[in-house]
């Protein structure tokens, strides 16, 4: 979509939201069209020089900007939106089914009445899920018993939350009162930005980690502060304690010099050598398992030990 | 002058149009056409009406009488305008919340999704009105590794049963690869997206990693109408979509059953539950019913769970899972201490 197109089609939207919302504030429509303010006042500054032939004051759009509020009339061929593209169309279809399959049942209900609405509206016959799923399948992203519908709930009525969390990079399953500052879905996964009353610091935990969930009746006030990034969690760290230096086989190493986990690394004849700082090394031993003998530990020689302990404790397993 | 406002004049003289408008008075009346000669007046135009057109404006081409020897332009407002929609409070917080998702863009066609409900955001209105955590800035997605447009383009060669060519590096390949492949549909699992798919190279049906596509995505025959292939009745993307490492390659299937501890048991169940049967246990662990092929695979994924994973039966597979853990053990210098 060029600019000019994307201006157009911004422009012959906005008409119709203030035609309809007179007296709107600037505000409001730079986040509903989800541009910043001046692009905003140039949009309507140029909506002021649109109109009829022969463009006299009195066949322009009239466009009022009064105390951040605005207001046009002179307007009513206007009055209602562009037709959708089959392109769009489809486009909403993929994307709500996407949210069905990705939020879990929360959102499923509405999003099926309102696409049979705008089907019904715009005399299509309505897509159906099966129909979608034919050229695209997503793997819901949460499975459990709506955890992150109590989330959604614990956020709008800011209130502490006792979660029972897997923290992969411990290898630890313990319980926690945290308080829910918001959610999203990146990487693949659903994150919680929550304050964690047992660290007393603002932390990521990954939703489908929750075991069980419970609300508390307490409430809470947000603190201001920065929010932490979205990560897994027992990525290594730049400032983790222990430096581990590990070297692939040449089998693994055009596989491993892709992971992000694995980016600091050479080339040494056929293998790869990298180093890497973490301070979860319960997770770090778990994570070379996977690897078998195609991974050597260079150094700590701590890991190395911890791992052979491991390695003997399988042993016996399988005696 | 602005070419912006010189399509919005266009279509707002054409919309207010009782009769089909000439040509001439199109030219005479609009700024920016005005001053253009003849020839670049008529060029102009053909391209305005062209974009127009492509962004789903309904321009059409009348006679203006019963001769039919003249033309003239005209938007019919049924066709243009989108009829308005009444939505439930509920309703506009599941949009707002695709809103969301499309901004995003996580899945394909995500910017036309965007476009549609910015159309729609006349009956949507402000979302801070419904008071929705969902709406209230509380809810995100961050944007996928791939394209959206890559995604789109595959997406839409898929339905239209185009063939489509890319050069895609294998896992472990130097070099990337030219492909030619008759595109099934996508899937997306753990934040990868995957497009399934007749390889016309390796002559089977296989699944790429989107993300390792180097090139742009073109159409194998931009010149025919389409569609270029068939798919197969007996396809269907769920046998694709949730295959396993251990699934994959030649090497007999078998089940094999895994028993998880009470730790670790219920996440195993999240994650699989969906594809292989699992038992649970009394003390909150559980058994999990897995079909292997590949071994490797497999016991590279088992020993990703450390002592919270045994391998019970088949017996020939414990044997195998001990002897790869003796070779760790013997690389790991093991007994030498």
């Amino acid at each position: 979509m060029s600019d000019v197109e994307e201006r157009l089609n911004r422009l012959l939207s906005l008409i119709p939201y203030v035609l309809k919302n007179q007296g709107v504030s600037l505000k409001e429509l730079s986040e509903v069209f989800e541009v910043p303010r001046e692009k905003l006042v140039r949009d309507l500054h140029l909506i002021f020089l649109c109109g009829q032939p022969d463009y006299t004051p009195a066949d322009l759009i009239e466009v009022d900007i009064e105390e951040d509020r605005v207001y046009i009339s002179m307007a009513d061929y206007f009055a209602r939106p562009l037709r959708f593209t089959p392109p769009e169309l489809s486009g909403l279809y993929l994307a709500c089914s996407a949210l069905v399959k990705l939020s879990g049942q929360p959102a499923s209900v509405e999003l099926g009445s309102a696409m049979e609405k705008i089907g019904r509206t715009l005399g299509l016959a309505a897509v159906s899920g099966d129909e979608i799923e034919e050229s695209m399948q997503i793997k819901p992203a949460v499975t459990e018993q709506n955890v992150l519908g109590q989330l959604s709930s614990a956020l709008e009525e800011r209130k502490t939350v006792e979660i029972e969390y897997y923290t992969y990079g411990r290898d630890e399953l313990n319980r926690r009162r945290v308080n829910p500052l918001s959610l999203e879905f990146g990487l693949g996964h659903w994150y919680l930005r929550a304050f964690d009353g047992r660290s007393n610091e603002m932390r990521v935990f990954r939703v489908d980690r929750i075991k069980d969930l419970q609300m508390t009746s307490e409430t809470f006030e947000p603190r201001a502060g920065k929010e932490p990034e979205i990560a897994e969690p027992f990525s290594p760290s730049p400032s983790g304690d222990i430096e581990v230096r590990l070297r692939f086989s040449q089998a693994l190493a055009a596989w491993a010099e892709e992971q992000p986990i694995f980016s600091d690394a050479k080339r040494e004849d056929a293998y790869l050598i990298c180093t890497l700082r973490t301070d979860a090394l319960a997770w770090l031993e778990r994570e070379l398992l996977k690897y078998g003998t195609e991974v050597e530990v260079l150094s700590p020689p701590e890991l190395v030990e911890a791992l052979r302990q491991t390695v003997q404790g399988l042993l016996k397993i399988y005696k | 002058m602005n070419k912006a406002e010189r399509l919005i004049n266009l279509i707002a003289m054409l919309l207010e149009a009782k009769n089909p408008v000439t040509l001439d008075r199109i030219r005479t009346s609009i700024p920016g056409y005005q001053q253009a000669s003849m020839p670049s007046f008529k060029r102009m135009f053909e391209r305005d009406k062209s974009d127009l057109r492509e962004m789903g404006v309904p321009i059409q081409v009348e006679p203006l009488d019963a001769f039919g020897e003249d033309l003239g332009y005209r938007i019919p407002k049924e066709e243009y305008y989108l009829p308005e929609i009444r939505f439930t409070p509920e309703e506009k917080v599941a949009l707002l919340l695709v809103n969301r998702l499309s901004s995003g863009q996580v899945v394909p066609l995500s910017k036309e999704a965007g476009a549609a409900l910015l159309k729609l955001s006349p009956d949507l209105g402000d979302g801070s009105r419904l008071g929705h955590p969902a709406v209230r800035q509380q809810w995100k997605f961050s944007s996928q590794s791939e394209s959206s447009e890559g995604l789109s383009i595959l997406w839409d060669a898929s339905v239209r049963r185009r063939s489509v060519l890319f050069t895609y590096r294998s896992l472990g390949e130097r070099g990337a690869v030219e492909r030619k492949l008759d595109p099934y549909g996508l899937y997306f699992d753990r934040g990868v997206w995957y497009i399934v798919g007749y390889c016309h190279l390796r002559r089977q049906v296989r699944s790429f990693r989107i993300s390792r596509i180097e090139s742009m995505v073109e159409q194998a025959h931009p010149e025919s109408e389409g569609p270029d292939f068939e798919r197969p009745k007996d396809f269907s993307l769920r046998d694709h979509s949730r295959v396993l490492p251990w699934e994959f390659e030649e090497g007999a299937e078998y089940e094999a059953a895994i028993r998880f501890s009470p730790k670790i048991a219920w996440l195993v169940e999240r994650d699989l539950g969906d594809v292989y049967r699992f038992e649970p246990g009394e003390d909150g662990g559980g058994i999990l019913y897995v079909t292997v092929r590949n071994e490797d695979a497999f016991m590279s994924w088992l020993l990703s769970y450390a002592e919270d994973a045994e391998v019970i039966t088949p017996q020939a597979l414990r044997a195998k899972v001990k002897d790869h853990l003796a070779a760790i053990l013997k690389q790991l210098g093991g007994g030498r201490r």
